[in-house]
């Protein structure tokens, strides 16, 4: 569980998070929703500890993580697993060598047990057979299916992902959708996704924070989103054709 | 303690893949990198293995005319400032029954030899070899020069003494005369007359003062003075003396100086008619001559590594630039601040260590060619290759260290955002 209390954050003394408390639950996947530039990239790297906020906790289980040095927050660290935007998958390594570089930086294992443990995270994304394979060679979905590989090989107890779906066709977007939401309950992983793709939110949206002009602005979840009479997370919701004919 | 020990190692060793990974994906870009510094290196130790080569023969030259010999002479082989050429010119140059003088009335020579030379035409039946250089030699040569005989022996007292014409040959002249004959006891033509080889020199090589023996022959100072007049300026006529073991070459030329000028009948208030050259004033001009050959080496070849050094430190920036979202998303899968440091360093460090390699290997096939056509012994030897690869580290790190340290200072969010 990680809980975010009164933070606040600006830039060039233009605030870009105003207050913002909220809990994120263990075993769920939390969205983060909102326009761009609404603040929900700025409040994710808050509470990865990329950026520090100006006010406010936030708090790893028992352990504040606003107020820890640089080496006490390596022990969270490894407990964090990241999807980034676009996959980031490192070009001159494998897809088995992607996988096991996080397992480099945080732990001792020997050569063989991070081949099995990468072995393992692919298999679980059914990339099975694709450990020698080089990022060129797979296709957009794949990439992301390493990267997500990738983020669990450590097994975290928090997985952040950042627009997880970008770039993808919506099969493949539902795919890696319900693949994080899978991994989330049978690992019991404490998920925060950063999205605006409506359809991640009606699937795996387990818990749906809208965050408006940097302030949280409505918490539920995907069944709610629909039949709530908040003006501005309508407009956000039915901002498609698609969804306004849904709605009709 | 281990526990950390074992994860650094293990960075360090993830770091060096990292870096090994670029440089094999840029590989133009390496090439062209690694050129400045290969030029350094082959420039330096080039110069180096040069004056290597010839300060060892040099010094080899100078053991075989025997580091403590002190040689009698008209001409010194440093000159005085105060006296003019021509004053050296009118000296009388040694005679030979000078050495019986300096023989007799020294205390502290062990042995003396008088060694006087020309040039004349060798034959062995139908074969010839032109414009030899004939040395005579007197009884004690053998005691004061060093060398090898590869077959037969040297003159008996009897030979010397008596000026019997035997002759000891000089390797390739012995190969020349007798292709396919083993020449001992054999007769050669000399001056008209027969000589007959007792011995056969050692192949001696080209020494660093063009002194060996390989070319020419020997004969008794008896014997060529039955043809020419050993005391004449023109044949070059000098004397050699070695002390007794304990004596000093100070003490030797003193006793020498006194000696030769009591022979000659110099009044105290004359100078010198003669000079005493020791090998060791050569050495010194050369330690000198060899000094300047290397700076000059260091500055030519410092020039081009700087040069190289800057190019290494150029293409760093520009890797560093080009993977700013490879060293964000590390930082933020953990990698810390020394992994992303020694990534780049090695990456560096390798770059101009695989330039050093290569200049390396361009100065050791370019001594093979060297040593196969000319026959000039000419190594490279380890020290220059330490030296050589020493040099490239330290350019890689030096030239490598800003760019990977702004490289492991870079904020993961900055560098992050550029993958966006």
């Amino acid at each position: 569980m990680i809980r975010v209390e009164n933070v606040w954050k600006s830039f060039d003394e233009q605030p870009v998070l105003k207050d913002i408390s909220l809990t994120f639950e263990r075993g769920k996947t939390n969205l983060i929703i909102g326009k761009s530039g609404s603040g929900k990239t700025v409040l994710m790297k808050c509470l990865v500890g990329l950026l520090e906020a100006d006010r406010g906790r936030i708090v790893y289980g028992d352990l504040d993580f606003s107020a820890m040095g640089y080496r006490q927050r390596r022990v969270i660290r490894k407990e964090l697993g990241m999807l980034f935007q676009g996959a980031a998958l490192f070009d001159s390594m494998s897809v088995t060598d992607n996988v096991m570089f996080p397992l480099s930086m945080f732990t001792t294992m020997s050569r063989k047990e991070k081949e099995m443990r990468a072995a393992f995270c692919l298999e679980r994304v059914n990339l099975h057979g694709a450990d020698h394979l080089q990022p060129s060679e797979l296709s957009g979905g794949m990439k992301k299916r390493v990267a997500i590989a990738r983020a669990i090989s450590i097994s975290p107890k928090y997985l952040f992902c950042d627009e997880p779906n970008s770039g993808l066709d919506p099969p493949t977007a539902i795919l890696i959708d319900k693949l994080i939401s899978e991994i989330t309950e049978e690992f019991n992983i404490t998920t925060v996704v950063n999205t605006h793709d409506m359809n991640s939110v009606m699937e795996i949206g387990d818990k749906v924070v809208y965050i408006y002009l940097g302030e949280l602005w409505w918490v539920g979840s995907r069944h709610e989103i629909l039949h709530t009479g908040n003006k501005e997370l309508n407009d956000f919701v039915y901002a498609t054709e698609l969804m306004r004919t849904l709605k009709k | 303690m281990l526990h950390t020990l074992i994860l650094i190692a293990k960075l360090i060793r993830e770091s060096a893949l990292f870096a090994l990974t670029s440089i094999v994906a840029n590989k133009l870009r390496t090439v062209l990198t690694l050129l400045g510094i290969t030029i350094g290196i082959f420039a330096i130790i080039s110069v180096f293995s040069v004056v290597d080569s010839l300060e060892r023969q040099i010094r080899e030259s100078i053991s075989a005319l025997g580091d403590n010999v002190v040689y009698i002479q008209k001409w010194p082989w440093t000159f005085d400032t105060d006296l003019q050429w021509w004053q050296y010119a009118n000296r009388p140059s040694p005679r030979l029954r000078e050495l019986e003088e300096v023989q007799r009335r020294t205390g502290s020579v062990e042995a003396a030899a008088f060694l006087a030379s020309t040039r004349r035409r060798v034959e062995y039946l139908t074969t010839s070899v032109e414009s030899v250089s004939i040395a005579g030699v007197s009884a004690d040569y053998d005691q004061v020069r060093n060398f090898s005989l590869h077959s037969g022996r040297y003159f008996s007292q009897t030979e010397s003494s008596a000026g019997r014409n035997a002759i000891i040959l000089g390797y390739d002249l012995a190969e020349n005369l007798f292709p396919n004959t083993d020449p001992i006891g054999r007769s050669v033509k000399l001056f008209g007359h027969n000589m007959t080889v007792i011995g056969v020199f050692e192949k001696e090589g080209l020494g660093g003062f063009g002194d060996t023996h390989d070319d020419s022959a020997v004969i008794p100072i008896q014997t060529l003075a039955q043809f020419i007049n050993v005391d004449q300026d023109r044949y070059g006529p000098f004397i050699m003396a070695k002390p007794h073991p304990g004596i000093t070459n100070a003490e030797l030329i003193d006793d020498l100086t006194g000696v030769m000028r009591s022979i000659r009948r110099l009044p105290p208030v004359a100078e010198n008619n003669f000079s005493l050259n020791e090998t060791s004033l050569l050495t010194e001009g050369f330690d000198e001559l060899f000094a300047i050959i290397t700076l000059a080496g260091w500055i030519i070849g410092g020039f081009s590594i700087l040069v190289g050094g800057f190019g290494i430190a150029n293409i760093m920036f520009v890797s560093v630039r080009e993977r700013t979202s490879i060293i964000g998303i590390q930082k933020a899968l953990g990698a810390k601040n020394y992994f992303i440091l020694w990534q780049f360093l090695f990456e560096a460090v390798l770059l101009s260590l695989i330039g050093g390699i290569v200049g390396l290997l361009l100065v050791f096939g370019g001594t093979a060619i060297v040593v196969s056509v000319f026959e000039i012994d000419f190594l490279l030897s380890a020290s220059n290759i330490l030296l050589g690869v020493n040099v490239s580290i330290v350019i890689g790190l030096v030239a490598g260290f800003l760019p990977s340290w702004s490289a492991s200072r870079m904020d993961p969010v900055v560098a992050i955002r550029s993958t966006a």
